[in-house]
Formats: structure tokens, sequence, C-alpha cells
């Protein structure tokens, strides 16, 4: 019973700290709104170019803004129109435009001056960093190692079975005292093991044969599904590089990166100066911080600082996750842009894998071979199948074909892929 | 009375030499090398048992298994900052230029992720339009040889540009302020840029210092009091040049065009091979070689060697060296006779093979085309050029097909300055000496005595790119780019301009040589600058362009530039400004220089010293492509050797076939007061009593497997009358009792005496049906019935009808052999290089070959195999100067009925509905089954891993780190044990329907081409999609002359030849089966007739 009543105890503090809380939630409701719409302008107009904390980005950092600048008003102008502000001469507004490499900053004048007053205001009550819960992308799913159980139930066997040639032996030798015969002799198991071989030669010789068989055929088996197959290969890569964020959550596209997909044989991993398009300005992700994207910064020789590209640029070196071999000639850009494929077909939901990537098929001829037979061409409306799409019609007419796959074209021959 | 041409391979299989029967009925000669499977030799001098083997064997197996169930790790790293123009995968094609003072090409550079891989010709060039040869194309590999200098060098130990540039600079103004001579001997430049950077340079560094701002910079005129510019060639053409300056007051090397000569007389001009602009005049030869053209020329060649040009004519005579000059001077008598002019007295020449009929049949040729013959002539003397000049004068030509009103830049060697400059330098006059694009230690004539003479400059400084004989001589090296890493530019003739661009950075620590000489004239080192701006000065004013930054990147662009209007400085031979005049009048004097022939007279051996297809002067020595590339003639492969008629071999007793366990006699040769030793190779139609040899071997560590590759016989040529002669007139040879074995793919590949070229000539070809000339087979059907032979079938059809077939036609009327094909294929395809030793064994790699027939009219019993009945000594005789030699190139044929793909247990080898004959190499097992089922014998087996095996290290290109570059990355490097064979290009095929599919547009004929189509500089190769019904290849395949390849044999290929028509007496003709043979014998009784006739009228 004693249980039950600190249970009630314990809710009954909850619950009043429950209710303290939605007060004080009460009481800030004026402003919450505030920081709301100024969040939500501050995302819209100012989070290309400045940060909400002291940090440089394309514009200043705009933590302690208003204790920098002259006046309320004075922002208002400068956020308004700049421009005007500065050819106004005001000394302050051309001191900042020249401390910030000349660079122009945008003009604002349909925001209110209540909508400033909500931006600052946001920029003040700055939201707290994101939840722990996030830290971690991919929680490691660790394998339990098979072969510990293994050699667990191993030994559980061979205490088992060593109680049981016990059991056995005591009561064999109990049966002969009850016929009076002597007990049997104190051999060791490996003794009384090579007698039973001896005396056993043929059961010996089946029984290693239908190890030997089952043990080849199950080897052979693994070795033709296995070598070189590397399906789920997700190795670590210099960059913890989670294209769940950059595909999923920022819905990039992905031949923005992988722009050669479209052009050439291979869908290339992007060079650093692509990375630094977008990371110019974001240096700072949710869940790996500045850690990560400053291996970029260092790859690129910037210098997030001085904001300048001024130190040796390093190469990274990816670890490649796809490999076919070398015999096998692939081309990215016949499937993606003529064949119309879609890069989950043969990639997986990338937009949703964290880091590290994985290998999503097993890449095999045999699973190459299966979307050929079943892919249909999309013959109409390109030029360059028009004649073949008219023999292959005229072809097929007893059949009344009209559409055919990759493999009716020709897609299955050896040379189409090894040459 | 013979019934037919009798084609051979070689003298081997003419003579049924007991091995060559031995070997031509086995596909493999040799057993197969266990002992070399097991790749280390030393496995088989070990004690290891057959337990050992089996043990390692074992572990070997599982190790294999513990290591493929690892993940390979593989990184991939980007560019840092990617290069606009690059997209890893898509290769970029840039327009360049080779000029290596031999041969000039305007090109395309194929470049993979900023590697060049792969040269072709650029088709806007008005000079050699589109045109490369096996030199050209196999460049690119030159690029990649790690034995190039890698950095300056000072008294023979590597330094820096900065100390090197210094401490030079210092001594040329040392030298300059006392007014020392420096001298600049350079081979051939055609760079107007460069001109003028030596003309800056000359004049910095001229003694009077106060004139030297009155030097005219704009003419180029680079020789100053103490500073001179000696142009000499290695294989000079000076003889030309003086004889142009006698006769017509032009020191200038004319213009040919063989477009305009409908009768061709050639005394010993390799013109489609190596002499002058061959690439050009091997593309406008073969343009009227079409029997269907509005004209075909008549090419006659007479010649002592045999050479590549030689086995193309009509009418070939085969004449001494010492009768170069009279030959010329009986045409000049010739066609003097019918012209009204005065004969002049010529002694008489060796009528052996009949020359002095064709002599005047050549004549009366001329003169029945006067005004569009030409008369053409490759001896460096100038009295024999002077005759030819007189003769092309009496018959009209100039203006027609030679024009000496603009000149060609291509040769300016001076033979008699380079002599001087010599004899200065022994005297101690020079001073200071900069050596460039030559290498005269190796490359003048031994009694000039260069090296002595080097010794006594106080500064000499090399440009060579490569470790050469002179340059260890050097004090300073200043090792200068590749050209694929060079800017520069060209002016091959008057009027045409092209650009060359890097395409890569500098892979070493060199220089481009016109920017040390920048550097040291205090013009800074930016000669890519310095180019743009002699441009916009001197060659942007004419073109009537409004902004030269435009201009400029239309030509850098075009890689050419075609001046509009004829412009007004044009540098020649010697630097001197030429203004083009009228046609001059001819004032040489035909008398004096036929007394200057009449001087020559031959001994009892006589010499000609010759530059071969690929290998010319030498430049390329180091090259593997050149080296596996067959000699067109000879078939001989990485050597050169002494060239000797057969019968005079049999006669001095040496071995006239060269095969694996026969290896070749070898011989010394005395000429000139120097000796060369060679091995001696039989080659039919060599003028008896005569040898040739190549030039361009035997450089100071050039060697394979620690064996030096050939022999140089530079030191063979001699100095008379002021050009260097590549003739010796009296030579003794004598036979070492020595041997050595040479490779020679001359007898490999039989056809095992069936019919493989169709040859017919013009008469026939115009008045008779193709019943005669090109019978369509056919065959009996089960039932009895007649069927062609592409109608009656065993095996269901292939697809074929459907979407693409692939097809190419060979024309066998164009294709001259050059070989450009085979190099391509060898660039395009990552052809391993296998090396001699391999090549001997027959396990030569390259998927495409070109079979060279020699024909003759007497065979008595040719279908007959039974060796009673044959009259060896009547085939013995056309072997002495066979009237007939033909080209023909053989690679997989793509049957649409394969034998190959029957056999293949493990169907390795397929065919596509496409029409291709495809080869799985990741499949094949390596039973060699269809190797041995081929009819055509075009399937070629890896017999090692050479791209890892230790015994190819020296020559293949792929177990280099630096010559892997060039390997074509769509295209699979080969494992041994695996079978490989021409693909037709497969990945050009699909990579150019890929681009048409995303274009969405059909394949416009002419977009897709293989890499040998596309090299040839005739147009010989023919590719596109036969399907297509207006395709080039379509047409020519529904051509009377097209034919399959061993038709009978029912494989209905995908490659097509064209009947080879000569412009010749009627020829005899082989019968399609026997049937037709009474009918044809009669022919032949008949033709054999008027050809006696014809030859004497």
């Amino acid at each position: 019973m004693s249980n039950i009543r600190a249970y009630r105890a314990t809710s009954n503090w909850l619950c009043s700290i429950l209710f303290l809380a939605f007060l004080s939630l009460n009481f800030n409701t004026v402003s919450a709104q505030d920081l709301e719409a100024g969040q939500k302008l501050f995302k819209q107009n100012c989070a290309t170019c400045h940060r909400i904390d002291d940090k440089m980005s394309t514009g200043p950092g705009l933590a302690g803004i208003e204790e920098r600048v002259p006046s309320k008003e004075w922002l208002y102008q400068w956020i308004k129109n700049n421009n005007a502000l500065r050819e106004s001469g005001d000394a302050y507004a051309n001191k900042i435009f020249n401390d910030n490499k000349k660079s122009v900053m945008t003009q604002f004048q349909f925001l209110s001056n209540e909508d400033i007053d909500n931006i600052l205001f946001y920029v003040k009550n700055p939201p707290p960093p994101p939840p722990g819960e996030e830290q971690v992308v991919e929680t490691e799913v660790k394998e339990e190692n098979p072969l510990l159980w293994l050699l667990i139930l191993l030994v559980v066997f061979a205490i088992v079975v060593n109680v049981l040639i016990g059991v056995k032996r005591s009561l064999k030798n109990l049966l002969l005292e009850r016929e009076g015969k002597d007990a049997l002799p104190d051999v060791s198991h490996w003794e009384a093991f090579k007698d039973w071989v001896s005396n056993n030669q043929t059961k010996v010789v089946v029984i290693c044969l239908i190890l030997i068989m089952v043990g080849s055929k199950n080897g052979f088996h693994y070795l033709k599904d296995n070598v070189g197959v590397y399906e789920g290969y997700a190795p670590e890569q210099p960059i913890a590089f989670s294209h769940k964020i950059h595909a999923g959550q920022n819905g990039i596209d992905c031949v923005y990166c992988h722009h050669s997909a479209e052009k050439g044989k291979t869908s290339a991993i992007p060079s650093v100066n692509v990375c630094m398009n977008c990371h110019s300005s974001i240096s700072e992700g949710k869940t790996t911080g500045e850690a990560e994207i400053a291996k970029i910064y260092e790859a690129a020789g910037y210098n997030p600082e001085s904001r300048e590209y001024d130190k040796p640029e390093k190469a990274i070196k990816w670890v490649k996750i796809h490999n076919l071999p070398d015999f096998v000639y692939f081309n990215h850009s016949q499937h993606v842009v003529v064949g119309e494929q879609e890069c989950q077909t043969c990639h997986g939901e990338v937009q949703e894998f964290g880091y590290p990537m994985h290998q999503e098929n097993d890449l095999t001829m045999g699973w190459c071979v299966d979307c050929h037979r079943e892919t249909g061409v999309a013959m109409e409306g390109n030029e360059y199948y028009d004649k073949m799409h008219a023999e292959l019609k005229e072809k097929y007419a007893a059949e009344g074909k009209t559409t055919f796959t990759v493999e009716d074209i020709g897609g299955l021959e050896c040379a189409k892929c090894h040459y | 009375m013979s019934t037919e041409n009798k084609y051979w391979r070689g003298v081997e299989e003419l003579q049924e030499d007991p091995e060559f029967l031995k070997n031509a009925q086995n596909e493999f000669p040799e057993q197969v090398p266990v002992d070399e499977f097991l790749a280390d030799s030393k496995l088989s001098e070990t004690s290891t048992s057959r337990r050992d083997f089996l043990k390692f064997l074992g572990f070997s197996t599982a190790a294999a298994t513990l290591a493929a169930c690892e993940t390979p790790v593989t990184k991939a790293i980007p560019y840092v900052v990617k290069p606009e123009e690059v997209t890893p995968g898509v290769a970029n094609y840039y327009a360049s230029t080779f000029s290596d003072g031999n041969d000039y090409a305007s090109i395309l550079v194929k470049t993979r992720e900023g590697r060049p891989i792969h040269i072709e010709g650029n088709k806007l060039s008005a000079v050699t339009g589109g045109g490369v040869n096996a030199n050209v194309n196999s460049s690119v590999l030159s690029l990649y040889d790690s034995t190039r200098i890698q950095s300056p060098f000072k008294a023979g130990v590597a330094s820096t540009w900065d100390t090197v540039d210094s401490e030079i600079i210092n001594k040329l103004e040392g030298i300059a302020s006392r007014g020392g001579n420096i001298r600049i001997l350079t081979n051939s430049i055609i760079s107007p840029s460069t001109k003028a950077v030596i003309a800056k340079f000359a004049s910095k560094y001229s003694s009077g210092a106060t004139n030297s701002d009155e030097l005219d910079v704009a003419q180029n005129t680079a020789n100053t009091a103490n500073v001179q510019h000696v142009t000499y060639d290695a294989v000079s053409n000076a003889g030309i040049i003086n004889a142009n300056l006698a006769d017509f007051g032009k020191a200038v090397l004319p213009i040919y065009d063989f477009t305009k000569a409908q009768t061709i007389v050639s005394i010993g001009a390799d013109f489609l091979s190596t002499w002058l602009s061959s690439i050009e005049y091997s593309g406008q030869y073969a343009s009227r070689r079409d029997p269907d053209g509005e004209w075909m020329s008549k090419h006659y060649q007479f010649e002592a060697n045999m050479s590549m040009t030689g086995t193309n004519a009509d009418v070939r005579g085969a004449i001494k060296p010492s009768e170069f000059g009279k030959v010329a001077l009986h045409l000049y008598n010739a066609v003097a006779v019918q012209v009204g002019g005065a004969n002049v007295s010529v002694g008489d020449v060796d009528n052996d093979n009949g020359v002095v009929e064709k002599i005047a049949a050549a004549a009366a040729d001329l003169v029945a085309n006067k005004g569009n013959g030409l008369v053409i002539c490759g001896s460096n003397d100038k009295a024999t050029q002077s005759v030819i000049n007189a003769i092309n004068t009496m018959l009209g030509n100039y203006g027609g097909a030679v024009n000496i009103d603009t000149s060609s830049n291509l040769k300016q060697s001076n033979d008699s300055d380079a002599y001087g400059l010599v004899n200065e330098m022994t005297a101690g006059q020079v001073d200071a000496l900069i050596i460039w694009g030559l290498n005269p230690s190796y490359s003048m004539p031994a009694d000039w005595g260069f090296d002595e003479a080097l010794s006594k400059v106080d500064l000499s400084v090399s440009f060579t790119g490569r470790p050469d004989e002179t340059a260890q001589n050097c004090g300073y090296i200043c090792p200068d780019n590749h050209y694929l890493e060079s800017w520069n530019d060209a002016f091959p003739r008057a009027g045409e301009y092209s650009l060359a661009q890097p395409v890569i950075s500098n892979l070493f620590d060199t220089r481009q040589s016109a920017a040390s000489l920048m550097q040291w004239a205090g013009l800074g080192s930016d000669y890519n600058q310095f180019i743009k701006d002699y441009w916009e000065e001197n060659i942007f004013p004419s073109s009537g362009e409004m902004l030269f930054g435009s201009f400029w990147n239309k030509v850098l662009q075009d890689g050419v530039y075609s001046a509009k209007a004829e412009v007004a400085v044009t540098p020649s031979a010697d630097g001197e400004t030429e203004a083009p005049t009228a046609v001059g009048s001819y004032i040489g004097d035909v008398i004096a220089a036929s007394a200057e022939i009449g001087e020559i007279s031959g001994g009892a051996w006589e010499m000609t010293i010759y530059s071969k297809t690929g290998i010319g002067d030498g430049q390329q020595l180091r090259n593997p492509w050149l080296h596996e590339t067959p000699d067109p003639v000879t078939k001989v492969v990485w050597d050169n050797y002494i060239c000797m008629n057969p019968l005079d071999m049999k006669e001095l007793g040496f071995n006239t076939s060269i095969q694996q366990q026969r290896p070749a006699d070898v011989a010394t040769v005395t000429a000139n007061g120097q000796t060369i030793t060679l091995p001696v190779v039989a080659v039919p139609g060599q003028k008896r009593k005569t040898i040739s040899i190549a030039l361009g071997y035997g450089q100071e560590g050039v060697a394979v497997d620690g064996v030096q590759i050939g022999q140089n016989a530079y030191p063979l040529t001699s100095f008379s009358n002021g050009t260097i002669s590549y003739n010796a007139y009296d030579v003794s040879i004598v036979g070492t009792g020595d041997t050595y074995p040479l490779a020679c793919t001359q007898t490999h590949h039989t056809m095992m005496g069936r019919k493989m070229v169709n040859e017919t000539d013009l008469n026939s070809y115009k008045t008779k049906g193709r019943d005669v000339w090109n019978p369509k087979g056919e065959i009996l059907d089960a039932y009895g019935k007649a069927q062609p032979f592409d109608e009656l079938n065993l095996w269901n059809d292939h697809g074929i009808k459907t979407g693409h077939r692939w097809g190419m036609s060979i024309d066998l009327n164009t294709c001259t052999g050059c070989s450009a094909c085979v190099t391509a294929c060898y660039s395009e395809n990552n052809v391993p290089v296998v090396g001699r030793d391999e090549v001997r064994r027959n396990r030569e790699m390259n998927w495409m070959r070109i079979d060279r027939y020699y024909s003759s009219d007497a065979d008595p019993l040719s279908h007959s195999r039974d060796k009673g009945d044959r009259d060896y000594d009547a085939m013995e005789i056309p072997a002495e100067y066979p009237t007939r030699v033909v080209h023909q190139p053989v690679m997989c044929q793509h049957c649409n009925h394969a034998p190959c793909e029957t056999v293949c247990p493990v169907a390795a080898t397929t065919h596509s509905d496409e029409g291709l004959n495809q080869m799985a190499y990741n499949r094949c097992i390596g039973t060699r089954y269809c190797m041995n089922n081929c009819p055509y014998k075009v399937r070629r087996f890896n017999w090692f891993n050479y791209n890892a095996d230790s015994k190819f290290a020296d020559i293949s290109i792929a177990q280099d780190d630096l010559g892997r570059m060039v390997l074509n990355p769509d295209v699979v490097v080969r494992a041994r044990g695996v079978m490989e064979k021409c693909s037709m290009c497969v990945q050009r095929v699909q990579a150019g329907k890929l681009d048409a599919k995303k274009k969405g547009k059909p394949i416009v004929d002419g977009e897709v081409k293989t890499a040998c189509a596309s090299a040839c500089p005739t147009n010989a190769i023919t590719f596109g999609d036969h399907n297509d019904t207006g395709s080039e290849v379509r047409k020519t395949t529904e051509s009377e002359r097209a034919y399959h390849l061993l038709e009978d044999v029912g494989t209905q290929p995908n490659v097509w030849y064209l009947t080879k028509v000569k412009n010749s007496d009627e020829m005899r003709h082989v019968a399609a089966e026997p049937a037709h043979h009474h009918d044809t014998e009669e022919d032949g009784h008949g033709h054999d007739h008027e050809e006696k006739t014809e030859e004497h009228s």
C-alpha cells in the first residue's frame, strides 16, 4: 500500500509543477507572438546573410545589434533603405559598409517598424539549442556477434554431452554391477571415441562424406552469392555527410550536387566548390555542429574567420561505395536522361539514408538484367527511336506488341556493358 | 600457261618452305608454354615437387578466397575546385598541331579528365584534311615517356632553371660583348612566332649593339654578323631547294597537288609514307584513285628499295641508286623527243626488269597529259632535282600539280650551312651553340666529326626533351616540353596557319624552348602571349575580323586559319623574305646537270638509306606502338635490317625465310668508310645488287631487354655537292656468320591459298561486267540448286534487319598500307604491346593487321596441293620483281554467321542484333576454340598478364605509372588467359548512340566512326549503319566492286572489301570457282599477249 501512496504523492507534485509551468506560459503569451512573428520574418528575410549569434556570415551576426547601433530609429532606416542612409553621409552607416567589404545589403522597405521590432525581439531571445535527441542522427545498430553465441552454445552442448556420457557410464556400471560383472575400464573420452571410430568405420566414412558434400555445397553457394557482392556496404567516410539532411530535410535535388549524372558515365562525387556554394554561409549544422563543415572548409582552403580562400586546398578522400568491376561499363546519363530513371531505383531511398551512406542493392548482373527485362523504353517523343520503333512494331505485328522493353532492343547483349 | 594470279605472303609461302607449310596447318605454331604460364621462370629451376606445387596451389586458392571476402577499399577523390570544362567521364577535344620537322598535321587531341589519350586528324585543315599517320597518332604515347629529361641539367648534373638561366645569360652576354659567335642549330621550324623569337634573340646578342635597332625583326632575319640560325634536317630535302634556287632563283620547296596529277612519275620519292607532306599527299592521291571518278591517275614509280609508295604504283621499275639521275635524264629525253626539245647524252640503265620500256610508257603518258602530270624525285642530289625541274617545265606542269609560286615551309634544311657550321666549330670559331630539335652527334655523317667539333665550343646548350647522344656532350640541357604541353603556331605553307595549344600541364620541370630563348633574350617567358602579339600584328590584319580576341578564340578552337589574301611576308628556307612572283622561267642547265649525273658510277653493290613509315628520322624511337606496328612492306617489327633481293640472298647464302626457329643471317655493310652490322631480310622487288637500310634506329640507351633497337645508319650518309646523300654507290657486304632472331609478322595468319584480294585493271573494270572481275560466288544447296553465298544459311539469322547494323567497307584501291589505322587501334583499344620475342612466337596482339600480298603471274598448278606437280623454279622468277603488291587491312569481320561464336563453350563470344560480334572478356575461360575456328585469324589471345608480368616491364605502357595515363578509360585492360579481338570500337558506337538518344535525334551518318576509319588519311575505311539506306557504307557496299573476304565460307561478314582497280596493263582474274576456270584460262592467254604488246608500245 505504501507504494501506491508514494505514487500518488509524486503525481500530485507533478501536477502542481505542470500547472505552474502553464501559468508562466500564459504570462508570456504576448511576447511569444512577437517571438513567433519575429522568427518567421527573420528566417524569410535575414537568415540568408545574418546569423542570430555574433558570428560572421555574409553579413555580421545580429546578437547585441541594438546595443551597437546609434539608435533604434537609425536601425529602422538602415534596414528599410541602407543605401539612402549611406548616401545621406551617415558616418556609422558608411563605417558598417566599409567594414563589411562594401557588400551591399538588400533593402527591406516593405518591413514595418513593428516587423523590425519583432525581428529584434527574436534576435534578443534566441531559441534554445536543438534538443539533444537529434544529436545522434542514426543510433548505431550494434550487431550481436553470432560467433559468441555459437561458442556459448557449443560449451553448453559439450557439458551436456559430457554429463550424458557420465550418466550413461554410471548406469551401465550399475547394470554391470547388478549382473555381477566388472565395471567398465576408466578410459578417456578420446580413447573411447577412437574405439568407436575403429569399430564403426563405414558409418564414419558416410558421415564424413555427407559433411563434405553439405559443406562444399554451402560453401559454393556462399561464394557464388557473395564474392564481389557488397550489398549494404557502408564504409566510414572522411566527412560524416548525411543524405538525409541534404536530400531529405532540405530537399536538394540529387543532380544539384551529382550533376555529371546527366552528362557522363559517372555521377561523380561533387567537388568541394559545389559544397561551398551553400556552406560558405552555413557553417554550423544541427547535428554535428561545426566539426564536419569545418572539414569542408579545410579542404577548400577556406578561412571562415576572414571569409577568404587563403589556405592550401586539400583533397577529400571519400571511400567509394558503389564499386562496379572494371569490366562493366555503366553510364549514368543513359539511365538518368535517356531511360528517365529515378536515382532511387538503383540507390534506394537515399533521401532517408543518414551517415554513413550505404549500398542499397547488390549491383549484380542478375539484378541489372532483371530490370532490363522489365523496363519499357520510352520510344515516343524521341526521334532517335522512330525508325526502330516502326520496324519493331512491324516485326512484332503478329503479337500486337507496341511497347518494348530494354531487352527487346538488345539491352541484354554482352557488348552493351562489357567492352 | 597459268590460269590466274598467284598471291603469296612471302618468299616462304612461295617456296613452300617445309617449316612454313607445317606452321600454316597449325594455328598455334608452338606448344602451349606451360613453364611460362607459371610466370616466374625461376620456378622451373627450383626443386619444387608436385606435392609442393599442390600445396602452393591450395594455399593460394585459400588466400584468394579469403581475400575475396573482404571489401576492397577504393578511394574516390573529387576535384577541390572542378574546372568548368571538365566533366568526369566525358572527353574533351582540343585542336592542336603536330610538327616535328618531318611530319605536319593539324590534329584533334582527345582528353579525359585532363589527360590526352588519343589523337585524330582535324578535318578543318586545308593541308592535312583530317588525316594523320602512324607517327602523328602515336605521339600521344611519347608524352608519357618516363625517360624524358625531367629537369634542366648543367654539366650532366640536375640543376634548376634559375641557375641555368643566369649562367647562360652571363656567358652569352660575355660572348656578345667580345663579338663572339653564337649559333642556333635547329631542324626545320615552321612556326613564324618561333622564328620571330629567334630573330629577337639574335638581335639581343648581336655584337654591333648599335646596329641591333636597325635589325628588321619583322622580316624574321635571324642572321646577324655573329648570331646565326642554321637549319638542318636529319632527313634533308635540301637538293630540291638548291635546285629551285639554281633553276628558278627561289630557294623554296614547291607545293605539290596530287589531285591535279593525271600521270605521276616518282623516282625514289616515298611520297605516301615519309616524303615531305606525306599525309597531305596520301589524301590527294587517294582522291584520284577512284575508278568511278572523272579520271584515275596513273602512277609510275622507279626506285631501288620496295617502298610503301612503290607497292601502290601502277607501274614500278626497280633501278639502282646510281641510276636515279640517269632515269630522270632518260625520261627527259623521252619527253623532249615528243615535245620538241633537245636530247642530252646519258648512259644506259640496267634493264633487267623492263625499266627502259617503263620510262618510255611514263614519258608517253606525261606528254599525253601535258600540264596535268607530275614528276618528282626523292633524291637529295641537286643535279637530279634540276633535271626533274626541267621535265616539269617542259611539260608545263608548273601551275598545275606543282606550284613554286607559293611555297611549302615544311623542310628548310640547308646542308652546306650545317657543314660550314661544323667546320667553323672545328676551327674553334664558334663560342656558343644552341641545338634544338636535332641530335647531330647521332644524325650527321660520320666524317663531319661533330662530336669533336662540339668539344671546341665554349657554351653548348641542348634543348632536347629526351636523353640523346648530343645532349650528353653539351654543357647545359634545357629540356623542351612535349608538344602536347606547349603553345605554338605553324605556317606549313603560304596562306595556311595553325595553332598548337597545351592539353596538359607540364609533367616534368621542363620549359618550352621558345620560352627559354625569350628568357635569355630578356623577353620574359610567356610564349603564349608572344604568339598572340605576333598574330595580332602580322596575321590578324589580313583576316578582316573586327576584334582580335574573337579572331584568336576562333582560330584556337578551329586549330587552323586560312589567310584570305596572300600574305606578303613569306618566311622561307633561309629566313629571307620572298615576295610571290610569277612562274619563274627555267634558267637551269640540264647539260651541266647531265654531266654531273654522268660522273656517278655504281660499284658491285649499291645502297639506299631510307626513312620508313612510323619511325621516320628516329625522334620517336622510344615509342613501343611504332615498334610493334609492322613495316608496311617487310612486316618486320622492332628492328632495322638490310633489305635485299631474295635472289641475291641465295647467291650470298643468306636465309631468305625468317621463321621462329630460323633467324635471319647477319651481314656487315661497309660504305663511305663506315660499317654497320645488321640482319638481312628478303624483299622481293628490291633492285638486284642493291641493299637498303632504314634510318632512325640504333640510338644509345634505347633498348629492350638490354638489346639496342636496331643500328644507326646515319653515319653511312655522305656529303656531296652541297647536300647530304642518302645513297651510297659503292658498298661491300659480307656475311658475319652470325644469326639474329628478327621478329616478323609476314608469314603468320595465312589464308591457305584461298582468294583474299580481288584485283582488276581499269580497262577490264570499265569495259567488262563484274562477272569477269568480281564474280558473285554461288554454292549448291542440298537440292543441287545454286544459291548465292549470302543466302544459303545453316543457322537462323540474327535480328540485324531492325535498328542499326554496323558495317564497314575497306577500299583496297585507296588503302596505301600506311598503318595509321593500326596505331590508332593501339591507342583507342588499349591493345597491349608484346615485344620482339613474343611477335617471333606469333603472339602479336594488334587487332588490326595489314596483310601485304605480292602477286605474280607464274604459278603453273595453283590448285594442286601435290608437291610433285610443282615447278618451283618457274615460281621463283617473279619473286625478283613482283609486278603487283596489295595491302589488305584485316580485323574481325563481325560475321553474321560467325564460326567463333558456335564453338565457345561458355558463350563468351556472341552476336548482337546490331551485327557486332561481341567478346565478353570476363566470361572467357581461354579455350581458344574460337581462335582456332576463325577463318580470318583475327582473334588474339592474352598469353601473359602484359600489364603486370616482369617480362614486359620495358615495353608495356600499362606497367609504367606515366604510361598508364594514356589508356582509354572506356575500354577494359584485358587480363591473362582471355581472348580479344576487334570490337568495331563498340565503345564509340555506344557513345554515339547515347549522344543521339540524349539529343533525341537519329544518328547522322559519319557521327560514329571507328578509330581506324577516323585515322585513315585516304578514307579507305568507311564505317556506318548499313541499315541506313543513305549511309556512305551502304552505298559503298552496294558498289559492284564490293565483296566479302572468303565469302565461300558462308560467314556473311559485316565487313566488305572493294575490289582493287589498278590503272595498269590488263591482268588475269582469279576465278570464283573451278567451274569458271576454262574461260579465264583463255582470257589469260589473250591478256598476256595484250600485256606484252602494251609494254612495248
